[in-house]
This record gives structure tokens, sequence and C-alpha cells, in this order.
């Protein structure tokens, strides 16, 4: 673990020198929204954002993936789990880089490794941009991140001045900065990013705890609070399609004219028909049941099932929710109870 | 590394229509290439996803005992777009199999003891599989008594017909066959499974339940098994969710701090109380 | 009237429906967990009337939520929510007797989005309403913007702000904008063919399928959604090109002649794909072919469900 350092108008020629041997998918500005997307110059990433709108889920876990393919009169159906070229995450925050270490118990974890995550995971390398300040809609301390966290991260930016420290975390990190002309860190930019970190993590709400929240809504399933909790919520997937852990798939064949294939596709709690049995029977028919599923599956399910909190705490479901059904007031009601 | 999305080639061997009304079939499938099939096993009480390529994939119960895991038989109610193709597969299709998932039923609980069976309609395909598995005779010594409870709503939809009646005749196993509405031929039992079971005489102590059907028959069932002193932990049910994955990945069986798919779909009725009551 | 006497009045209605049991439950909006944000809310006590605010972030359709209501329900709407009540009463989605509509004249909802970006990203604490002026208090910082620079797209080409059916009406009119402004369109279409599928497919790269924009719509009920449904499956799930053009085609076509341009479908998407664009193009287009104009009229059949002799025939190419 060391740091380097780079300055801003040098980030761009850096990428270019990485664009040689990787994918880099970095955050871009398109029509005024900013998500991950693969550059094919050093240029096209920014830096000055407070997160992207979708997270970054889509690098390793693609809304869509086709899984098996056979071209018309084919017998044999043609795996695409094919070797990656090594691709860098650039830009993404903690937050989301933390999420991947809760993918990673999800999809290389349990009886059986998704040799479609596995693959692309083998080849990804991820370089976060540490957050310096922060949205009013952040909570990764709650959920054990926080904004300099360098949990699930190869090497971190971290922005000091007119340039960046770069924190190098792992090997993977170290190749990637190693070589490449960056300067060393001056003495003593450890402990001033560690004052930094307590400066920024003082303006996010304090930490809520969990493991007392889990106890309490476990006690809850059956409260009728769930019932005016949920009223609102449409049923879409806005809150489960941008966060970054949130996983859940469908597996879905399409028949196309010459070619018939098995696609993964992105599914979500929150609608109807994920859980609707062929006999017509649901057993989450309405908001209430489906709602109520998202929030004890982040809050407690996951810690039975992958031993870590479903969430990151990066606040986009509370951000894009097109009725503002705010997690952290769902969560909020039910600190303290003791069920019924 | 080997990737658990990709099925393993089956051949249809035989579909043969068990239902009057021919909206249920069994197939029997064997595996097209041989190192499949020596790779394969599995236990009473497993599924398997059985899928074609283009149309989709759907989670089954394996209906065969696993004495021949060569020959496999999966048993499909017609309801959707994927059981509407299989339903249509000849002797000599393909149809591609990924499998077997879950936990099967508790062998190593029902050692020494009497096995109560209780099936309605479709959900007794993993049974007919544990049943014909019980009754090898190396394994039948294992356990005491062996009480057969199946129902459907009507003769017409009573499957396995010759497994029926060869066990009909059997010194071994007890076998109540009902219906809930006679037709004009029928000379057996009339009445809901529930009411069968009510009227059995067991020890409590030394017998273990199976239980698997329709959430209508598995609510009456339930007390009426609590009646005859069957302790929760005692009682083991087959779940019902939707599946896909198979594998504990896709997110749409998990119930409480489990999935279905892989810590299920067996759960004894004690374990099912402690998770969340969704059903 | 201003944002704070008209929460007033409506709290004051919801209460006095709630004391005398009119209805058992009041639709209407709170306000939101973030600056710039009002939420749904559900008020069925008198008591909690006094949580019902009124705001130029109001922006959701609240006509969506009557379907989870069966009884006596009074809903606070604006404009074109009232407008999408005359057509789901038209389609006998709803019962007129069953509502007490508290009707609310809109002189447009503002974009929260548009207002946090003029801010640079900075916190926002505090938001006042000052006829046309909006005066952002803020991390170390204040400004004052021009109120119709940050409307939502839908709100600018408005001219139902007024609603068009009410119970109640909460304030003066207001005045409303030109009628038919569907110079957008025209511009639109003034564009080649090439230029145009660019811009759409652009659009549509940017959609992540939520179904946000289905889910916010109130004409949108339908129990099972084509976008759904497997026998057969109309249009394929994943969220690729052609793929997502089918389904916002297809979703315009149903809402073909029903569609009343509140525009919750384009406040609801998270990564404001221009969905209006299809949606535009086809009330234009029946606007010309049948001088028609949804939810204005409850006694005015929709051209799609119903038959006249002098129907447009431009269709037919040659007798």
């Amino acid at each position: 673990m060391y740091y380097k350092t780079i300055k801003k108008n040098e980030v761009g020629r850096f990428l270019d020198g990485l664009l040689a041997e990787y994918t880099v998918v970095a955050p871009v500005r398109k029509n005024g929204v900013v998500g991950f997307d693969a550059i094919q110059s050093g240029e096209e990433a920014i830096l000055d954002f407070s997160n992207t709108t979708a997270s970054p889920k889509g690098v390793l876990m693609p809304q869509l993936e086709t899984l098996l393919s056979a071209r018309a009169g084919e017998e044999e159906a043609v795996e695409h789990t094919g070797m990656r070229k090594p691709v860098v995450l650039f830009g993404a925050r903690p937050c989301d880089a933390r999420a991947f270490m809760f993918l990673d118990r999800v999809f290389n974890d349990g009886i059986a490794r998704d040799v479609y995550y596995g693959n692309r995971r083998d080849a990804l390398l991820i370089v976060s941009l540490g957050c310096t300040r922060t949205r009013d809609t952040c909570f990764c301390t709650t959920t054990g991140g926080g904004p300099l966290s360098t949990q699930g991260s190869d090497a971190m930016l971290v922005e000091q001045g007119d340039g960046y420290t770069v924190h190098v975390i792992t090997a993977g990190g170290a190749e990637l900065m190693n070589s490449r002309g960056l300067s060393d860190a001056h003495e003593g930019v450890g402990e001033e990013i560690r004052k930094l970190a307590l400066q920024i993590t003082a303006e996010i709400d304090p930490p809520v705890d969990l493991s007392e929240l889990k106890t309490s809504l476990d006690n809850s399933f059956d409260t009728a609070a769930w019932q005016t909790l949920t009223e609102k919520c449409l049923s879409c997937g806005v809150c489960t399609y941008l966060c970054p852990t949130c996983h859940c798939f469908d597996i879905a064949d399409e028949d196309n004219i010459g070619v018939k294939v098995r696609n993964r596709i992105w599914d979500s709690c929150q609608f109807p028909g994920f859980t609707m049995q062929a006999s017509g029977f649901n057993p989450r028919p309405t908001y209430r049941e489906r709602h109520r599923q998202r929030i004890m599956h982040k809050f407690s399910y996951c810690d039975d099932n992958h031993h870590m909190t479903g969430c990151v705490g990066c606040g986009r479901c509370v951000l894009e929710c097109p009725v503002n059904l705010d997690i952290r007031r769902v969560l909020g009601s039910f600190r303290g109870r003791n069920g019924g | 590394m080997t990737n658990p999305y990709m099925p393993v080639p089956m051949r249809v061997e035989k579909s043969a229509v068990e239902t009057a009304d021919g909206s249920i079939r069994t197939l029997t499938l064997s595996f097209a290439r041989g190192e499949d099939g020596k790779a394969f096993s599995f236990l009473p009480g497993q599924f398997a996803e059985l899928s074609l390529l283009g149309t989709g994939e759907a989670p089954f119960g394996i209906a065969s005992s696993p004495e021949d895991s060569n020959l496999l038989d999966f048993t499909v109610s017609r309801v959707g777009l994927v059981t509407t193709e299989l339903h249509n597969l000849k002797p000599g299709d393909t149809v591609g199999m990924r499998g077997s998932f879950g936990n099967g039923y508790p062998l190593e609980h029902l050692r020494e003891k009497s096995i109560l069976i209780v099936g309605g309609g479709f959900g007794f395909s993993t049974l007919r599989s544990f049943t014909g598995y019980a009754l090898n005779p190396d394994i039948r010594r294992l356990y005491k008594d062996i009480t057969v409870v199946y129902g459907a709503r009507n003769p017409g939809l009573l499957l396995y017909r010759a497994d029926l009646l060869e066990w009909e005749k059997r010194t071994d196993l007890r076998l109540e066959v009902t219906v809930d509405e006679a037709d004009g031929e029928w000379t057996g039992r009339t009445g809901v499974v529930p009411a069968v079971v009510a009227g059995l005489d067991i020890d409590p102590r030394t017998t273990i339940a199976l239980v698997c059907g329709p959430p209508g028959m598995i609510r009456f069932t339930l007390p009426a098994l609590s009646e005859l002193g069957l302790s929760p932990a005692r009682v083991y049910l087959s779940l019902e969710m939707k599946m896909k994955c198979g594998i504990g990945k896709c997110g749409r069986c998990n119930i409480g701090g489990a999935y279905v798919c892989t810590d299920g779909p067996v759960f004894s009725l004690a374990e099912l109380n402690k998770l969340p009551q969704e059903y | 009237m201003n944002p704070t006497d008209c929460s007033n009045r409506i709290a004051e209605e919801a209460g006095r429906l709630l004391t005398e049991g009119t209805v058992d439950v009041v639709i209407g909006f709170e306000k939101g967990s973030l600056p710039m944000r009002s939420t749904p809310c559900f008020v069925r006590t008198p008591q909690d009337s006094g949580k019902l605010v009124w705001n130029s972030f109001c922006s959701s359709n609240l006509s969506r939520y009557l379907k989870q209501f069966p009884g006596k329900v009074g809903i606070v709407a604006k404009g074109c929510d009232t407008r999408a009540l005359v057509e789901l009463i038209k389609e006998k989605q709803v019962n007129r007797e069953s509502l007490v509509v508290i009707g609310v004249p809109c002189r447009g909802m503002i974009d929260g989005a548009g207002v946090l970006e003029r801010c640079d990203g900075k916190r926002v604490s505090d938001v006042e309403e000052r006829d046309d002026e909006l005066v952002i208090t803020g991390d170390s910082f204040r400004i004052t913007l021009a109120r119709g620079d940050f409307l939502h797209p839908a709100c600018r080409v408005c001219f139902t702000g007024n609603p068009v059916l009410f119970d109640v009406l909460i304030g003066e009119k207001v005045q409303e904008q030109a009628r038919d402004c569907y110079h957008d369109v025209s511009d639109f279409e003034s564009r080649s063919p090439g230029d145009r599928w660019a811009y759409i497919m652009s659009e549509m790269d940017r959609c992540i399928r939520c179904y946000a924009c289905r889910n916010a719509c109130p004409l949108c009920y339908c129990g099972e959604c084509f976008a759904d449904a497997t026998r057969p499956q109309w249009v394929g799930r994943g969220a690729t090109g052609t793929d997502t053009l089918a389904f916002h085609v297809m979703r315009s076509m149903h809402l073909a002649g029903r569609c009343v341009e509140c525009g919750a479908c384009r406040a609801a998407c998270p990564t404001k794909v221009d969905i209006r664009t299809l949606n535009r193009k086809i009330s234009s287009d029946i606007a010309r072919l049948f001088d028609y104009r949804p939810g204005l009229r409850i006694d005015q059949p929709a051209p799609l469900s119903s038959f006249k002799p002098d129907d447009s025939e431009e269709f037919i190419l040659e007798r």
C-alpha cells in the first residue's frame, strides 16, 4: 500500500495509456445524464460528478447477457463464457466498489460459481474515486462503508489540490499505477487522507445500528405498518435497477430469426411477475409484500445468506424513486421497535 | 470450470399422458451422452430444470426412483409456454436438463421410522420418486410401516395408475387412494385427502410425514397431522415457489434466510414456521 | 394563491371531508424527504390532514392510485390529473360518484433535478417559491432562479393548468398557455428521417426498462401489461435497441387518444429518456384527425373506441 499522485490534467493521458491494454469503463456525461460507459479516449471520462445515475454493476452483470445460443440447425449450443479482455472500472465511488464485494458473495460463493460473472470478475480491476463531498442521500457509513473506504478497490483516487493522490491498494492496483509516469506522493499523505475521511464522514448522518435493526425487522414481518409504509410504491424497477447490490435476474429465451438464444436479464422483486406461479397464485400479490421483501432481503436475509448487508448506502434509490419512497424513512420506522 | 447454466442433452424415450384431460404428461428421458449419465445422481425430492433453447426453462421434480439414474421421469402439467412445448415432444426429440438441484427428502431422519406419505394431485411426483425408492428391498427394511395417502380432484386426474395398481397389491405398503369427487365408474374411496389422513391410526412418536400438494390440501392436512400428534419437526413439506436458476443466485425463490432451490424445496414444518409466513 | 395558503386550504378541505365521513381517504401530497420533492400520501384521519401540502414539486399524477382505493376517495388534482380522471371515468375504471375532486389550478411543476444541476451539486436546504421566482438557499449560497426556466417539459406545453373536473377549487384559476402548442412535433418532423432515427435511438439507449414510466401513468392500468406477456412474447425484455423502441412505440400506441400529457412518465424516468416525443406526435395526429383532445369532457367518447361516419379516411389510399 503506497501513494502516488497525478494532476487533474494528466488523467486523460493516463487513461489513454491504460486503453492500450485494457477496456476502460469510466463515468461519462451524455445528454445531461452521468453514467458508466466504455471510453475510446481518456478525455471522455469525467471526474466532477457526485455519482452516476445507474450503478456500475452492469460491468459484471450486464442488463442483457446472452448465456447460450445456437444457430438454426445447430445441435450444440455455444456458451458465451469466453475469457474477457481485462477491464478497468475507473471512477467508481467507494460505495460502488464495496458493492462488488457483496455481489462476489452471491455469484462466486454458494453451491456453484457463476462462470459468466466469474470470468468478468477475474478480468476486472477497480480504481475508485474517493468522496471529498457527499450528497444528502448518502448513508454509506451505516452499511459499513465510508467516503474514503478502500474496501473493494484496487486503487483509489482522492482529490487533493489540483490533482489526485492515488492510493495503491492491491497488487492489481500496483500493476495499473506502476511504470506509468506517476510521481510519488509526499510524506504524510496517508495521515492527511485519514483526517480528511473523518471530516467527510461528519457530513453523513450518524450510522444506524444495523444488527439492532435486523432484530427489529425480523420481529415485525406481520406488522400492519407495512401497508401504509409502502402504499405509494409504484412497483417499478427504479430502486432495484439503479442499486449496486441488487442482482436478481431472469433467464429468458428468444427464438430470433436464424438463432435461438438464452439470455440473462435483470429482474426485480418489485415486479408482480417475479413470484407469479404458473397456477396463477402469487405469494407477493401487492406492493406491500414486494416492498417488504426488498427491505427484509437487504437488511435481514442477506445477513443470513451472505453474511453482509445487501446495501452499501449509495442513496440512488432515495434520489431517484419517482415517488420519494425513502428507504431511510422506512427503516427509521422500525428502529427501536419490538414487533407488533 | 463447469458452467452451471449449461444443460446436458437428454433424449425423450417416452411421453405418456397421465390424466384423462391430457393436461399432464410424464416424460421419460435418457442421457444422450453416456458421460453425463455417469456423472449424474439424485435423491428423491430433488428437481431438475428442463429446457428448450429458444423457448425457455422450467423446474420439475424428478418423479422416478433413483435406483435407475439413467432413465428419468418428469411429470409436466401444461400451463404455459415451456410446458406446452414439452408436451409436444416426441420420442427421439432432445431436451436440455440441468440438475439435480435442491435438498431432497431427509433420508437420514427416516431410518427406523414409519413413514406417512401424503400427496395431492400434481404434487405427488417427487413422492412417487420416494415411494419407489423406499420399496427397494435394501431400503425397505430400513423403515417400519409405510402408508401412502394420495388423492386427486377426480379419478381422471390421478397420476401413475400403473404404480398405484402395483402398490395396492403389496403387503409392505398401505395405499389409500381417494378422489374429491367420483365419476360414474369410480369404485374406490371418495373423500378429501385431509379427511383420509384424519382417520388414520399412526404412532406419532415413531412416524414422519412427507407431504406435497396444492395449497388447499396442505392447509387442511397440516391440522389433521397435528391432531394425530405429529410435531412440526416430524412433518416435511416440499415447497412450491417459482424458481429459475436452481443454484441460489437469481433471487426469485428467496424466502427469509433461505433459498427454496438450495435450502429446500423440502423443509420441515418446524423450519417453515421460522420462515416469514408468505403463503 | 401561494403554496402555503394552498396547502392550508387543501388540509382544511381534507379535514372536513374526513370528519364528515364523506370520504374514507384523501390522496394528496406531503413534504418529501429531500429538497424539492413532494411525495404522495394517503390521509385517513382528520388529524393527519395537516400533513397535506401543495407546491411546485407535486409532479406525480395521483389518479394513478385510485385503483388501490375502492371506497369513497378524495383526491387532490391539478389540471392534467383531472384530465386523467376524466379518461378513467370514461373507461369505467373509476366511479365519478365515489370521488371528491379537490382541484388545484397549476402554473406548471418544477423539475428539481434541473435546479440541483444548476446548483453544481451543492446541498440545498430550502426552496422558497415567490411568484415567478425560486429562491434557493443552501450550503453557503443563495440564488434566485426564474421559475419558467425549470419547468418539467410537459408543463411547458400544457394548456390545461386549471382542473377540468372538480368538486372544490383551491384558489383562483390561472391564465392558460396557448392551446395546441405542437411546435415541438412539427420541429421534430422537419428533421431528416436519419436525424430523427438517431435521436430516438439515442434516447432509447438510455432506457433501462425499469417501467417507471408505465407504472407512474394513470392510464396504464392493465392487469397484465403486453410487455410482461409470454404467450405470445410481444416484445423482448432486454434493454437493447429495437426491443426498447418496440416497448415505447407499443405503449404510446396503446395510449393513443388517451394520453393526457401530464408528463408523469418523463418525471418518473431516472435516466430522463425523452419518451414524450412519441406521445406528442400521436397526440398531435389525434388532434388533427379527430379534432379531439383527451381528458377534457366526460361526454366525449375517445376516438379510438368509437366510430363516427365522418371520421378521417386519409388512410384509404385508393378507392
